[in-house]
């Protein structure tokens, strides 16, 4: 496994030195031909910079200097399901997946909740193929590089086959955890859903102990035909932690996907969503919450492309940021050729709490056939004086009417949410994030 | 209960009214009018405590408080309500639950318990059917998706649940249809009592056919420049402002 560095240069990066020497150090399987063209794009795109078109607002930069070794499979001490980490309660009926720093905590081939659940590694063994499937072909997209480190690194995952229509929610609560070594992990999903099934799926990223390693996961959605699939992805990590998470996202005909990220902690969370809608009517609802506060970086880009007439997508986006934070939305539509009818609708609204704080949005069309209806629009300000004039002039407290105007800020997206549970803990989560946080618990 | 002396103020760098004098007593009904631009919004939303508008000079006196030195809540929960000409949608914020926050503000103030949740609904719902309003309203955003004369009777909602004790209303017969008005001026005219005041703002005298006023103002340029009884009103629906704004210009 030592062909990369043979047949290039040595890296110039302390980090991208560490991340060969990963390389060198896995033993084969039977993707290694495949890990091995990623591992070599990756090394030839290198690092982002801000000439990279979806990295501007985002530097790596301290990454460099920084050697990496693979995160500990195991956690340092028990992981407790106390309230704090637990997006559900019991009436949910859900099941929960453990994946600690991307190794899944299961035996393999279990069956829960109708859905088929295995370890990638499994997969990999037993049906090479069907994983070659969801990691080919590599993009080199700015945006997907990660993604190829991931392709070439991980070592175990989840496969999920959802193959019935299945109503009580699964849970992958991710849990990165250090052991005080300069660490990154791999964490890899794929959740394919049989045509005609549903699912419920919320993946939980927390962090446990004192240190958090470099957090780098990619998730592989792919309905079938007419499949229905709500997916959750929520970032609650420490505000130390770095993490890349790539969501990859493809619909055969007239599959359904409605799709939350949730970025609620983490110092730097850059967080993909790659969509291909096909196959005609298939259809996509992207929503985005992203709370930035203290000095945190949040760096969301949505790509959604139609390739298929009749196909749908909406991304509604709302982010609020606070003291000396940062969000930046970016999302693109593009329509291809022959895709005619297609139906996008982008909205995205910023709200800013501080004067520090900053917000980036940039939404995009790239339209190349007739008879679409697209539509796009972002705004970010302070709350709106009019709104804030109306609630004092009825005696509510400054406060208190702040407090409310955020919190309807949010609820247009946490309202789309359809486990209750899961939206009432995320919900507490956000809330926790903001100014006033005991004013605004008191609207719930 | 309230009293305006020689009020001015300033919107975006622009002199609005230019020395207001006004007396509202307890139980009187008083109809500002006049041509657009005069500064009769202006002098609602000056009442009411609208930040960026710039009090230059002058001051208001309601209930014996000095009215600017207050923040627009605090008039709020004194007794002071204002009826929006154009009532800002909400989206997210429950009618209902605004209506009850204001509520429990004033009552706070008043040093009264918060409103049982049981009793607050049996009154909104009264208050509802006083002002013809759907069921639906109950569970809708503020104003949010209303016709405009939706947010007209949901301004004169609100205010019934507050019983305000002076009550500014902007505009609030614009836009509404015979039908509607009367919903409205009976609403109004429900809370008329000798312990309060309503200051009626439009632009037209067929509201005061049925909120029939004590006193009538004509206001232009910024200042007051004739008072009289409803016959006052009537006249102007005659003959236009013009007569009334000659004196001015000469």
């Amino acid at each position: 496994m030592s062909s990369v560095l043979q047949s290039s240069a040595l890296p110039q990066s302390a980090a991208l030195r560490s991340f060969a020497a990963q390389w060198r150090s896995r033993s084969a399987d039977p993707l290694s031909p495949l890990r091995e063209r990623a591992m070599q794009r990756f090394l030839e795109l290198g690092l982002p910079s801000s000439r990279d078109e979806t990295w501007r607002y985002t530097n790596l930069r301290s990454l460099a200097a920084q050697s990496f070794v693979d995160a500990p499979r195991e956690t340092g001490g028990a992981i407790e399901a106390d309230a704090a980490l637990s997006l559900l309660d019991e009436r949910d009926g859900a099941a929960s997946l453990l994946m600690v720093n991307g190794h899944p905590t299961m035996p393999p081939n279990d069956f829960i909740n109708g859905i088929e659940i295995n370890s990638i590694r499994e997969i990999s063994r037993i049906d090479p193929k069907l994983l070659r499937r969801y990691l080919e072909p590599l993009s080199d997209a700015d945006n997907a590089r990660w993604a190829l480190l991931n392709t070439a690194l991980f070592v175990d995952g989840l496969y999920l086959k959802v193959t019935a229509r299945v109503t009580a929610p699964v849970v992958i609560l991710h849990v990165a955890t250090g052991d005080g070594t300069n660490s990154i992990a791999y964490p890899r999903v794929i959740i394919e859903a049989a045509p005609g099934s549903s699912a419920t799926i919320i993946e939980h990223h927390v962090a446990h102990g004192e240190h958090t390693p470099l957090n780098n996961s990619t998730t592989h959605i792919a309905l079938g035909r007419d499949a229905q699939l709500e997916h959750y992805r929520v970032f609650a990590t420490d505000a130390g932690a770095t993490h890349l998470d790539s969501l990859d996202i493809r619909q055969d005909r007239g599959s359904q996907c409605k799709q939350f990220t949730v970025v609620l902690g983490g110092g730097l969370v850059r967080a993909t969503l790659d969509a291909h809608l096909d196959e005609p009517g298939a259809s996509l609802d992207s929503n985005s919450l992203l709370v930035g506060h203290e000095d945190r970086h949040v760096d969301c880009v949505n790509i959604v492309t139609h390739g298929a007439p009749e196909t749908r997508s909406t991304q509604t986006a709302r982010a609020i940021a606070s003291d000396a934070s940062r969000v930046i939305f970016n999302s693109k539509v593009i329509v291809n050729a022959g895709a005619v009818h297609a139906q996008s609708q982008q909205s995205c609204r910023g709200l800013l709490l501080s004067p520090t704080a900053e917000i980036d949005t940039r939404p995009q069309l790239e339209i190349h056939a007739d008879e679409v209806k697209c539509q796009h629009g972002a705004t970010t300000g302070r709350l709106d004086p009019d709104m804030l004039f109306y609630m004092l002039s009825r005696g509510l407290d400054r406060d208190t009417a702040q407090s409310l105007l955020v919190y309807a800020f949010l609820a247009d997206v946490l309202t789309g949410m359809s486990v209750a549970s899961a939206r009432a803990a995320i919900e507490n989560a956000l809330i926790a994030q903001l100014p006033d946080s005991p004013t605004l618990r008191k609207f719930r | 209960m309230l009293e305006i002396k020689d009020l001015s103020a300033r919107v975006a760098g622009k002199d609005i009214l230019k020395g207001v004098n006004l007396k509202v007593g307890a139980g009187e009904v008083h109809a500002i009018m006049g041509p657009n631009g005069s500064g009769k919004s202006t002098l609602a939303q000056v009442l009411a405590g609208r930040e960026d508008y710039e009090v230059t000079g002058g001051s208001v006196t309601f209930e014996g408080l000095d009215l600017l030195a207050l923040p627009a809540e605090e008039r709020a929960r004194a007794g002071l309500f204002l009826g929006f000409q154009y009532p800002v949608e909400i989206p997210g914020v429950n009618n209902v639950y605004l209506l009850k926050a204001a509520l429990n503000a004033k009552r706070k103030a008043a040093g009264e318990p918060e409103v049982d949740a049981y009793d607050f609904l049996a009154l909104i719902r009264q208050k509802m059917k006083l002002m013809h309003m759907s069921e639906s309203f109950l569970t809708r955003g503020v104003n949010e998706g209303f016709s405009g004369g939706e947010k007209k009777r949901n301004e004169v909602l609100q205010m019934l649940v507050l019983e305000p004790k002076l009550a500014i209303l902007d505009e609030t017969d614009s836009g509404l249809d015979i039908d509607a008005l009367k919903v409205v001026s009976a609403g109004v005219n429900s809370l008329r009592d000798p312990k309060r005041a309503v200051v009626l703002v439009t632009h037209y005298q067929r509201l005061l056919d049925y909120i029939v006023p004590d006193q009538v103002h004509v206001l232009s340029g910024g200042r007051i420049l004739k008072s009289g009884d409803k016959s006052l009103a009537e006249e102007l629906e005659r003959r236009g402002y013009d007569w009334v704004l000659e004196p001015q210009v000469a």
